[in-house]
């Protein structure tokens, strides 16, 4: 049933005082959009605490779009932490939203980011702390429209119960489309299951409601989705997709937190899309093509962002910053108009060659803290298979840069369990970070002074919808152990630091990547086992996901490790970032024989199939080939 | 060299809903406002590059106050109505600076000179009494001592130079509590935390407080048995 908005802050003021952090529940931060008419109302949900939430890019497109159209105004909500979430329980108040403090339950659309698979018990606790019904099959007629969306879309089927639509691709324009559809037809008197149709013409829309799940000899157990008999609705829904990156507002970010959030910084989005085909990457497929914002853009955008936000850091966020054909350019311009600010510019990722090390040089002034890349696998083969191109020389000399230029402390990030690992490649982790140490070592000397450390971060290897690598199963969480426990062995540096992901982790996500519709009641049972805030390890509950998994006759371990066949049909073809399955599959034997494939900026195309599907082009503002 | 800059001192309160922000999200907040405000503010040659800017002693969380200070180092000398008005437009509205000087470039941090604060505070419950408080505060003054536990850490603050005075006053909603205390490197004496003792002795014992709203109404230096204002323009610091 839809509760009345109605400002209810002083019911939850008294528990402020209470709780940890109560600045999670304040609003009225600086940008915040406090003029919220409606008529029609929305509010975006990032599950999980406002430190991790707030900073999201994606929330901050979506809510001054939806705030700039006519007659729609957008909140924003977060899941209050454990403390905050039994307090008011306890005393009654259902989830509010930020700006107005009305209930989230009274809202017209409420929409949810997907931004990882470990949200998932986290939306089922929103809902059931809103007093939304949690399955869309259960709402009243009036109850909310629940969408979601984001990077985790893809395979949205284990969640795809408690959305009545799912927004696939870029959300600028499509947000606004598809809350004008629900805003139009209830104002024409239509019913829910009126407004769901109405929905499923918007581009890039997704009902799960319209789709039945068929399992039959050509699937998984998992089955796949096809249209309900009549409904009108595609039998894949393509995402949606900008072509143009620079007719986007460059600085989404207007909004300025109180407390101390992760990515305390303004963040610019250089770029969209990255082609470079890491065959384990999930963005890497579902964002292209790649789309670059023009320098003067970027550097205008810095400059203004950091007057109107007051932020002393600008981070150039992209999934790979140093391939934009005008980043030294950028960084130039950048130095020169902010020297003498008190500002710092950050890059997240580099590159791993010397023009990566060059470009963290340019951005770091004289700070030199630890410089992070990431080989993945340990030797050429195994880089060559999942087309991590980046050659043992890159690495080396990389590193002497980076040791020549100052740096004392290198990181780099591996993955295990990739597709046919053996035990020297996992062996190859620690010689590698043995030889970048000895180059350290030869670069700045021997002995305790010089500093020279290396951190290795493993983590483990989830196979992801929509990679070259979706058909794989996971390594089996014993063997993950057991190779750990091998690297480990083989360091004998205390120089060099060896840490991994929880392997439990990983499983529950392997799980949530694979399932089809049928999965929800894993996510179900979970959640009312008690799991919740699951990306957080003092959180996360192993114990009680697989007796979830045990209570609906499956293991998830099992599950986690087992193969899709190339022939099947998936549970998740019917929507579609525009990769096509055939490249994925050409991919996946490539893969099988170490064979590489080439970044399409920077040669020419690969045959992946977006552009055609989608109707675009990469966009690159200057010239990427022969970098 | 002569150093050519400019110390401006800003009076700021912390109203409502940001009562709840924390010492450091309040450091935050004003440093992010100073910087959207455009005044030509100095950036130290530490290894951080950090904005120049000192902080009164920090105020609890959940606590109001009508008079906050920092000092702001600026490169240029900016006439104090406008750099007023330029921080006003820049801070969010519960965090409003209204009144900003000059002082003299030298002088002792802020955070340590302000040795002086009045405290208002409400103490809701409908079957409390005046007396019955000021009973509990004076024997946690004669204690001579408070532990208590900050987060997981114990704590300990003295009471017999900290807690300076309070009168208690009888309302038809529960006690009004006027609170002078006085810090030193040996810490601050927080309300809250003189309450809760209070509130453990056997004066007030089985009283029940249903709320409270603990604000600093005031912040002066104390020189000698004196309280200096913090912007009295007559008073010559004595560097030491
Ligand atoms: S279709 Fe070709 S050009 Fe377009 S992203 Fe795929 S590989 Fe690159």
């Amino acid at each position: 049933m839809r509760l009345p908005r109605q400002d209810r802050y002083a019911e939850l003021e008294p528990l402020l005082a209470k709780v940890e952090h109560p600045a999670r529940y304040l609003d009225h931060e600086w940008g915040a959009v406090e003029q919220q008419d409606g008529p029609f109302h929305v509010c975006m949900i990032y599950a999980d605490a406002y430190e991790v939430g707030q900073p999201n890019l994606g929330i901050a497109i979506l809510y001054n779009e939806l705030n700039a159209a006519e007659g729609i105004s957008c909140e924003r909500c977060y899941l209050p932490w454990v403390d905050m979430s039994a307090l008011m329980r306890e005393a009654g108040v259902p989830l509010l939203s930020l700006e107005t403090s009305s209930p989230v339950a009274s809202f017209d659309v409420v929409g949810f980011t997907l931004a990882h698979e470990m949200i998932a018990t986290n939306i089922v606790e929103t809902l059931d702390l809103a007093g939304i019904p949690i399955r869309a099959e259960d709402r009243d007629e009036d109850d909310a429209i629940i969408f979601a969306g984001g990077p985790s879309a893809w395979n949205c089927e284990p969640l795809c119960a408690m959305f009545d639509a799912v927004l696939l691709g870029d959300g600028e324009g499509e947000i606004v489309e598809a809350a004008q559809a629900v805003r139009d037809a209830r104002a024409a008197g239509a019913t829910r299951a009126e407004v769901l149709k109405a929905l499923s013409k918007v581009r890039g829309v997704y009902v799960p409601s319209l789709y039945d799940v068929v399992v039959d000899e050509t699937s998984t157990r998992w089955g796949y989705a096809v249209p309900k008999p009549g409904a009108d609705v595609p039998e894949v829904v393509y995402k949606r997709c900008i072509p143009d990156l620079s007719v986007t507002d460059p600085v989404p970010q207007k909004m300025v937190p109180y407390m101390g959030i992760v990515q305390d910084r303004l963040a610019i989005e250089v770029l969209r899309g990255c082609a470079r085909g890491c065959r384990f990457c999930q963005a890497g497929m579902t964002y292209r093509p790649v789309r670059e914002r023009p320098l003067e853009q970027v550097v205008d955008a810095a400059e203004q962002g950091l007057r109107t936000t007051g932020y002393d850091e600008v981070s150039l966020s992209s999934l790979s910053t140093t391939d934009h054909s005008q980043c030294e350019q950028i960084l130039l311009r950048l130095d020169e108009r902010l020297r003498g600010k008190g500002v710092r510019v950050s890059i997240p990722s580099q590159r791993l060659d010397s023009f990566g090390v060059d470009m963290a040089a340019a951005v770091s002034g004289s700070r030199r803290g630890g410089l992070t890349f990431a080989p993945e696998a340990g030797t050429q083969r195994l880089r060559d298979v999942i087309n991590k191109n980046v050659t043992e020389d890159d690495l080396e000399r990389a590193a002497r840069n980076a040791f020549e230029l100052g740096w004392r402390r290198m990181k780099l990030y591996f993955m295990m369990g990739l597709p046919t690992e053996t035990d020297d490649d996992v062996l190859a982790i620690t010689a590698a970070a043995r030889r970048v140490l000895e180059i350290g070592r030869e670069v700045v000397g021997r002995g305790y002074k010089s500093g020279v450390s290396v951190s290795v971060s493993v983590s483990v290897f989830v196979p992801k919808c929509f990679t070259p690598f979706q058909w794989c199963g996971q390594l089996p969480i014993d063997e993950v152990r057991r190779r750990q426990d091998l690297m480990i062995r083989a360091n004998r540096d205390r120089d060099i630091h060896i840490s991994y992901h929880d392997a439990q982790v990983s499983v529950v996500e392997a799980a949530l990547s694979k399932m089809g519709r049928a999965g929800f009641e894993l996510v179900y049972g979970a959640w009312q086992r008690g799991c919740r805030f699951d990306a957080w390890t003092d959180q996360f509950k192993y114990e009680q996901w697989l007796e979830a998994g045990r209570a609906m006759g499956i293991d998830l371990e099992e599950l986690a490790a087992e193969p899709y066949d190339l022939e099947a049909r998936l549970p998740w073809e019917h929507t579609s970032p525009g990769v096509s399955k055939g490249f994925l599959k050409r991919e996946w034997r490539r893969a099988a024989e170490g064979v590489t494939t080439s970044d399409c900026t920077m040669t020419s195309c690969v045959g992946c199939g977006v552009c055609p599907a989608l109707g675009v082009d990469n966009h690159i503002e200057g010239d990427r080939h022969g970098r | 060299m002569a150093d050519e800059t400019f110390r401006l001192r800003v009076a700021y309160r912390k109203d409502g809903r940001l009562a709840y922000l924390g010492h450091l999200e309040v450091i935050n907040t004003v440093e992010r406002s100073i910087r959207r405000s455009g005044l030509p503010f100095s950036v130290g040659n530490g290894f951080a590059r950090r904005m120049r800017v000192q902080f009164s002693q920090a105020l609890p969380v959940g606590a109001f106050s009508e008079g906050e200070y920092y000092d702001l180092v600026l490169e240029e000398e900016v006439d104090t109505h406008e750099a007023l008005e330029l921080l006003k437009a820049a801070s969010p509205s519960a965090l409003g600076p209204y009144r900003a000087a000059y002082v003299p470039r030298r002088g002792p941090a802020l955070e340590a000179w302000l040795n002086r604060s009045l405290w208002q505070v409400e103490i809701h419950g409908e079957e409390l009494s005046a007396d019955a408080v000021s009973e509990g505060i004076a024997a946690v003054k004669e204690a001579g001592k408070i532990d208590f536990m900050r987060g997981d850490k114990p704590r300990t603050i003295e009471t017999v130079t900290t807690l300076v005075s309070w009168e208690a006053t009888q309302e038809a909603w529960g006690v009004a509590l006027a609170l002078e205390t006085r810090s030193s490197n040996l810490g601050a004496l927080r309300p809250a935390v003189l309450l809760d003792a209070a509130f453990g002795t056997e004066a007030l014992a089985g009283a029940v407080r249903s709320s409270q709203r603990v604000c600093r109404s005031g912040q002066w230096h104390e020189e000698n048995g004196r309280l200096v204002e913090p912007f009295d323009a007559n008073f010559t610091w004595s560097l030491t």
